[in-house]
C-alpha cells in the first residue's frame, strides 16, 4: 500500500494527472481483486499495482484514461460468465492554472483564495513591489516584469494555452488588459475575465473592432466584467466574484444560474 | 495550499499506522458531498477530510475502526433520507455509498508485484 501511496503522492506534488482504480465489489473468478488497486497514468508509463483482470485490463486502461482526460471519476462494471467486478476509477486531474495579470488589490485576496481551492496559482505584474513574495505568500509563483512579454514566456513553447489555464486582467490601467486579452484572445484556455465597467469593455471592444478590425464575436468567451454579479464592493468581495465565475465556468454550471 | 490527500496518506503510512480510507463511489439525491471525496480514518483519532460530516460521517468513522481491525475492505450505505427532525437537522435527503478500505505500511503479497521495484 505504501508503494501505492507514494505514487499518488508524488503525482499530487508533480502536479499531474493520475487514478485510483480501487475495487468496489467483485464476485466470482473476480473475488480475490477485492481490496487491490492499480494506479495508471495518462502517458504509457509502467503500471503500479494489479487487479489481475487479465483480458479486461486492456479495456480498463483505456476507460480509466478516458476519465483522467475528462477529468471525472468513473465507475465502471464488469462481468464474464465466471463472475462481475465494479470498479471505481478515482481522478486525480491536474490542477487548473490560473494566472492573474496585475498584483493589486483584487489579486492578493484571489490568489489566496485560488490557492485554497487548489489552483495552481502564477501572479505577474510589472511592480516588483506589488509582484513579491510578501504579499502573495501562498501563490506558486510570482513573476515581476513586462507582462506581454513574461505572460508569453509563460505560454513556454506551446503554441497556445492550453485547457487547463484561466486568465484574469487585473492590471492597473486597462491598456495593460487589452494589450495582453489581444495577446491570448485565440488561445483555448478555460476561461478569460477582464476587469473594467460595462461601458468602458464595450467601448474597448468597439474601439478594437474600428481600429484593428477584430471581429466582435471574438470577445464573446470573454468574461468582461469580469465575476459574478453578487454585488460586491472591495477588493476582496470582488476576488470572490471573480473565483466564483470561474468556478461556475469550471464546473459547467448553467449560464442562467450564474 | 492545503496538503494534498495522498502525502498526509503517505505520511502516516511511513510513520508506520495503519488506516483506513472512505471514498464515496455513488450518491443518490442531495448529498453534503460529491462523488470522489475522501477521508483518512485515524485509528486515534486524527481523521483527515471529509466525507460530509455529521451522523453519516460517524457512521463511516465506526465502520472504518472496523476495517482498520479485521482489513476487510467494506462498501458502507449511509441514507440521509429521513424526515426532517428536530433530532437530525442535518439529514440532506440523499443516500451515499462509500468504499472503505484499510491502508497499512506493510507490503502485503497481495499488493506486492515485480512493479514494487520501479517506484
Amino acid at each position: 500500500m505504501r508503494a501505492i501511496a507514494a505514487a499518488l503522492a508524488a503525482s499530487a506534488e508533480r502536479r499531474e494527472a493520475v487514478a485510483l482504480v480501487s475495487v468496489i465489489q467483485a464476485t466470482g473468478e473476480f473475488s480475490p481483486a477485492l481490496g487491490r488497486h492499480l494506479v495508471v497514468w495518462l502517458d504509457e508509463r509502467t503500471l503500479l499495482g494489479d487487479l489481475q483482470l487479465g483480458d479486461l485490463q486492456p479495456r480498463l486502461l483505456e476507460e480509466a484514461r478516458a476519465a483522467l482526460r475528462e477529468r471525472r471519476h468513473a465507475r465502471l462494471d464488469y462481468r464474464t460468465e465466471a463472475g462481475a467486478i465494479t470498479l471505481f476509477v478515482e481522478v486525480q486531474p491536474q490542477p487548473y492554472h490560473l494566472i492573474i495579470a496585475g498584483a493589486g488589490h483584487v489579486a492578493a485576496p484571489l490568489a489566496v483564495m485560488a490557492s485554497l481551492c487548489d489552483f495552481t496559482v502564477t501572479v505577474l505584474d510589472d511592480r516588483p513591489q506589488y509582484a513579491n513574495r510578501e504579499r502573495f505568500p501562498t501563490a506558486d509563483r510570482v513573476i515581476a516584469g513586462p507582462f506581454r512579454e513574461e505572460l508569453r514566456k509563460l505560454r513556454g513553447d506551446r503554441p497556445t494555452f492550453d485547457p487547463n489555464t484561466c486568465i484574469v486582467l487585473v492590471t492597473r490601467g486597462h491598456q495593460y488588459d487589452v494589450e495582453l486579452l489581444l495577446e491570448v484572445l485565440d488561445d483555448p484556455v478555460a476561461y478569460i475575465g477582464m476587469i473594467g465597467s460595462r461601458r468602458r469593455v464595450r467601448a474597448v471592444y468597439e474601439l478594437l473592432e474600428r481600429e484593428r478590425g477584430i471581429p466582435r464575436h471574438k470577445f464573446d468567451r470573454v468574461h468582461a466584467p469580469i465575476g459574478l454579479d453578487i454585488g460586491a464592493q472591495t477588493p476582496a468581495e470582488i476576488a470572490v466574484a471573480i473565483l466564483a465565475e470561474i468556478i461556475a465556468v469550471l464546473r459547467k454550471q448553467s449560464p442562467e444560474r450564474r | 495550499m492545503t496538503k494534498p490527500f495522498y502525502c498526509q496518506l503517505e505520511q502516516f503510512l511511513e510513520e508506520g499506522l495503519t488506516v483506513a480510507v472512505a471514498t464515496i463511489v455513488q450518491v443518490k439525491g442531495s448529498t453534503p458531498r460529491e462523488v470522489g471525496a475522501k477521508m483518512i480514518i485515524h485509528p486515534y483519532g486524527k481523521h483527515v477530510g471529509t466525507v460530509g460530516g455529521g451522523c453519516g460521517e460517524a457512521e463511516v468513522i465506526r465502520a472504518g475502526l472496523d476495517v482498520i481491525a479485521d482489513g476487510q475492505p467494506r462498501l458502507v450505505r449511509v441514507d440521509l433520507t429521513e424526515p426532517i427532525s428536530m433530532q437530525s437537522m442535518g439529514v440532506c435527503g440523499g443516500v451515499l455509498d462509500v468504499l472503505i478500505e484499510r491502508w497499512g505500511p506493510e507490503e502485503t503479497k497481495a499488493q506486492n508485484n515485480a512493479m514494487w521495484a520501479e517506484v
